[in-house]
């Protein structure tokens, strides 16, 4: 079996896990990290969009609020490639509780957090399609950011730092020497063979699959996983994020990320990390939340519609250290050693993506002190700049067309919902070993626009043919795959969308399913 | 007062106007949008069998082939044939036994009327082309697929243009095929890329106006068969069909008013409740049209003859005539796109003589009649049905208002 020896063995590649890789880099130490499936796949995939001013928490969580809003500046200054500054509101509508907007900007001055109120009229002006029955509004510090450019940021960061990032490897179990986890037991996906790697400490960043990590470690980790549904509308009505200004509840953000606007979220109880199936009432919840803001927008089209899991660690596993860890509080680092488990692991679990970077920092100092070592943390003030900026933000994927050489077929438009060139295609396929289509979309946003992977897909799978054993069948799989977001939007132009592409594969171009377990 | 207002321009709507004006009918076809040609492989399927009319006995008796009879799809067949080689575009093949047609997947489909640039490939050596700058056809795909085949040695040859251009749709390529000159010139450009062949593949791009003419220069030129393959819309073939059609029927004397969505007029004349015309949305304000029968050729979902809401209902969308439909959207859709829809069998109800009926089996008015897509009872795309139930439904309809109006 082949073997692999490191300090860090990171288990999970969410921004949890590529957050603490980066600071252990930046720290020193010798890091791995395995994923299951590919960057971007799990929760942290799975998002709404929303940088968190930490105003939403100002009631319910101020410790969070606070952390959210620092975070927030921090996350502007080291990672602006993915965060676009919309700027955000808190609006209080006909349907909301009067006395709660007093009551929140008191907590908000409490903890500190810019918030200021604002004409409701100035604003109408500035956002037109904003519902003129709203009767307060507050800006706050919310900005907009895309997880999939943050993941690949920060993939790049830790390679840069001589890191080891490794997608569809899975943990199949743990080696102990005494009480102490010291090893791994690993399958790569890919070619589904073992590898045996050997660490001096693990750190379980799994999200909602950390109690299943746990588990081979034989500790019982309670979490509780929420499903939250979210869906993207095909257009960009507002600039600004809107939030309600009520209790946290189903449905109160919207977050206008690149091109589209996400409708958010619920919050549904489920026990399997892959119960992601949405209800058609959760949709109508969703839409029938945002008509309170923005009227008429169960008439637009919707461009598709997901689901995450928000994995919580449940009480009362805070009680190691009540003092410095209140009960609000969303995450937590747990060394399984102090808890009276096996040495050698520890769980981190909870957080939000807004705040990632702050549990990766808590995380690596409770490994330095573990290592003896006196490092302080430098990820707040180390810009992640992405290598290659051009498989970034759309405003800057469009102003690159102005400048294309003639005859030069590498800067011809693939996709041209998302501006996908030849050229970055062929790079993305050089950087890395043989990947799927899918792949390719969480790289490049390939089928992610308004044609749903109509063009696109097919004009990919042919320059992908000859990496791939089967690009009809492939082609056919991811379809089957991008269906499957459609389906819970399935009505008017989407449903127009859905007949399209159908049309198109089926019956212009000849495919067909492809036999069950392929790929 | 015209006698017939066709609504809709796809391969119904072209089909049924044709019809009517052949037979001395005034026609006005109005339609919001352009139709579906540019979607459409440009042959007629059946059924996606090698002899569809045994499998047609076994369709449920709602299905609209069941409907209009075994007897109008085959004289349907046979007046679309007539019109076709009066227009210099004939079509090949018979309904009682299908043609395969290689399409750009690799795979093949059963279709039984087919122009003669379509079909399948003769190998064993066969040359896939890979045109310098064009995206929407997948030689290197299409190159695996038919390895994978017995009999056939495959290579894919790249093939320049003259002048360098970006991202050209197949109908940028047409348009200069159609071109004398620049045709003469890139076919001057390729030959010495193409021997040896028994069958050059080609994406479907050999001219708009002239391509039967170019199809045959081209096999003369290089001495080998040529064979297009349908690509990424828009796509050839299904534009040729559409031009003829049109231009047909302009000949014939129909008027075409586009752009413009029509809503349905009814009207109560001698205590019998009729259509009476449509009222157009154009530009320069509401215009209503007065016609004796009127034939809906709106289309499906896809092309908004019927109209899916979000509130789980749908209606056709000239009359707003509501269309039975379970109340759950989650029940609209199977898990994959390449599963027969539940939302493709929804649609207007008809009887045997295309009048749209109401819940108790009644026709909705004496003189509205419905073909095509926004006909129930069938999913097209999963059952290859599509361009066999336009012709006969078209047809059909055509015969009822021909025998209604003379009584």
């Amino acid at each position: 079996m082949p073997r692999l020896s490191t300090e860090l063995l990171i288990i999970g590649g969410g921004a949890t896990g590529l957050g603490i890789a980066w600071d252990a880099c930046l720290r020193g130490f010798k890091v791995v990290l395995i994923e299951q499936n590919d960057i971007g796949q799990g929760t942290s995939g799975r998002y709404h969009g929303l940088l968190h001013s930490g105003a939403r928490y100002a009631v319910t969580a101020p410790s969070l609020a606070r952390e959210c809003a620092q975070e927030n500046a921090i996350l502007r200054r080291i990672a602006s490639a993915a965060i676009e500054d919309t700027g955000g509101y808190f609006l209080a509508t006909p349907a909301d509780p009067l006395y709660f907007p007093d009551r929140w900007l008191k907590a908000c001055k409490q903890a500190s957090l810019q918030v200021e109120e604002v004409e409701v009229a100035e604003l109408l002006r500035r956002e037109p399609r904003l519902s003129p029955r709203i009767s307060r509004a507050f800006r706050v510090q919310d900005a907009s950011m895309d997880s999939f450019d943050l993941l690949h940021i920060l993939r790049r960061a830790i390679l840069e730092a001589g890191g080891h990032v490794l997608l569809r490897h899975r943990l199949v179990g743990f080696i102990h020497r005494g009480g102490t986890l010291v090893a791994a037991e690993i399958e790569d996906l890919m070619t589904a063979s073992p590898l045996c790697i050997s660490f001096e400490l693990a750190i379980n960043a799994g999200g909602p699959w950390a109690a299943h990590i746990a588990n081979f470690a034989a500790v019982h980790l309670p979490l509780a996983l929420g499903k939250g549904t979210m869906v993207a509308m095909a257009s960009r009505p507002v600039h600004s994020v809107l939030n309600r200004c009520r209790p946290p509840s189903d449905g109160d953000i919207i977050v206008p990320v690149g091109s589209v606007s996400v409708l958010g979220t619920t919050d549904i109880p489920v026990s399997d990390p892959r119960d992601l199936q949405i209800q058609d009432h959760e949709v109508d919840a969703l839409l029938a939340e945002a008509e309170m803001l923005l009227p008429g927008i169960t008439h637009a089209r919707a461009l598709r519609a997901w689901a995450g899991i928000r994995p919580l660690l449940a009480p009362p596993v805070d009680a190691g250290a009540p003092e410095t860890r209140s009960l609000g509080r969303a995450h937590a680092i747990l060394d399984h050693e102090a808890l009276d488990g096996p040495g050698g692991i520890i769980s981190v679990v909870g957080g939000k993506l807004t705040t990632f970077r702050l549990m990766a920092q808590e995380c690596l100092d409770v490994v330095c002190e573990r290592f003896g070592r006196s490092v302080q943390c430098s990820t707040s003030t180390t810009a992640l700049e992405p290598a290659d900026r051009r498989f970034f933000a759309l405003p800057m994927r469009h102003r690159r067309l102005a400048h294309r050489e003639p005859g030069n077929h590498a800067s011809d438009l693939i996709c041209e919902c998302e501006f996908v060139q030849q050229g970055d295609i062929h790079r993305a396929l050089a950087a890395d070993p043989p990947q799927t289509l899918d792949d390719l979309r969480r790289d490049l946003r390939i089928g992610m626009g308004p044609c749903q992977a109509g063009f696109c897909a097919f004009r990919t799978a042919d320059i992908m043919a000859p990496v791939l054993s089967q690009p009809a069948q492939e082609l056919a799989a991811f379809l089957h795959e991008r269906w499957k977001g459609l389906r819970p939007v399935a009505w008017g132009k989407t449903l127009q969308q859905m007949e399209f592409i159908r049309r198109l594969y089926a019956e212009l171009l000849g495919f067909s399913q492809p036999p069950s377990g392929s790929r | 007062m015209i006698d017939l207002i066709i609504v809709g321009a796809g391969l119904t709507g072209l089909f049924a106007a044709n019809l009517a004006a052949e037979l001395g009918a005034s026609v006005c076809l109005v339609a919001r949008g352009r139709g579906g040609l540019s979607l459409s492989h440009g042959c007629i399927a059946v059924l996606d069998r090698a002899q569809p009319l045994r499998a047609l006995d076994r369709l449920p008796a709602t299905h609209p082939y069941k409907l209009v009879g075994k007897q109008s799809l085959k004289q349907s067949a046979k007046a679309f044939s007539r019109m076709m080689r009066a227009e210099a575009l004939p079509y090949r093949g018979r309904l009682s036994h299908s043609l395969p047609l290689l399409q750009a997947s690799g795979q093949s489909t059963w279709v039984n009327l087919a122009p003669p640039s379509l079909g399948q490939a003769h190998g064993p050596l066969v040359g896939i082309a890979s045109i310098e700058g064009f995206r929407d056809f997948a030689p290197q795909m299409l190159a695996q697929a038919l390895r994978a085949k017995e009999g056939y040695h495959v290579r894919v040859i790249q093939l320049p243009l003259p002048h360098p251009f970006r991202e050209l749709y197949a109908s940028d390529l047409a348009a200069r095929f159609d071109v004398p000159q620049w045709c003469s010139e890139t076919l001057r450009l390729w030959k010495p890329f193409v021997r040896g062949l028994d069958t050059l593949i080609l994406p479907a791009i050999l001219g708009l106006r002239r391509h039967l003419h170019v199809f045959h220069l081209i096999q003369e030129h290089f001495g080998c068969a040529v064979l297009e393959i349908p690509t990424l819309p828009p796509s050839l073939p299904g534009l040729r069909l559409e031009r003829a059609l049109r231009l047909r029927a302009k000949r014939l004397g129909v008027r075409f008013i586009e752009g413009s969505a029509a809503i349905g007029r009814a009207e109560v004349r001698s205590g019998k409740a009729r259509v009476a015309g449509v009222q157009l949305q154009s530009a320069g304000g509401p215009r209503s049209l007065s016609s004796q029968a009127i034939l809906l050729a709106t289309g499906g979902t896809m092309h908004g003859g019927l109209a899916a809401l979000h509130a789980g209902r749908m209606r056709e969308s000239v009359f707003g005539y509501p269309i039975e439909v379970q109340p759950e959207r989650s029940s609209w859709t199977a898990a994959s796109p390449f599963s027969p829809q539940p939302y493709a069998m929804a649609g207007l109800c008809v009887n045997t003589c295309m009048h749209p009926l109401d819940p108790a089996g009644e026709p909705l008015f004496h003189n509205l009649y419905a073909a095509g897509g926004v006909i129930a009872g069938s999913d097209r795309v999963y059952q290859g049905s599509r361009q066999g139930i336009d012709l006969a439904t078209a047809y059909r309809a055509m015969q009822s208002i021909m025998e209604d109006s003379h009584h």
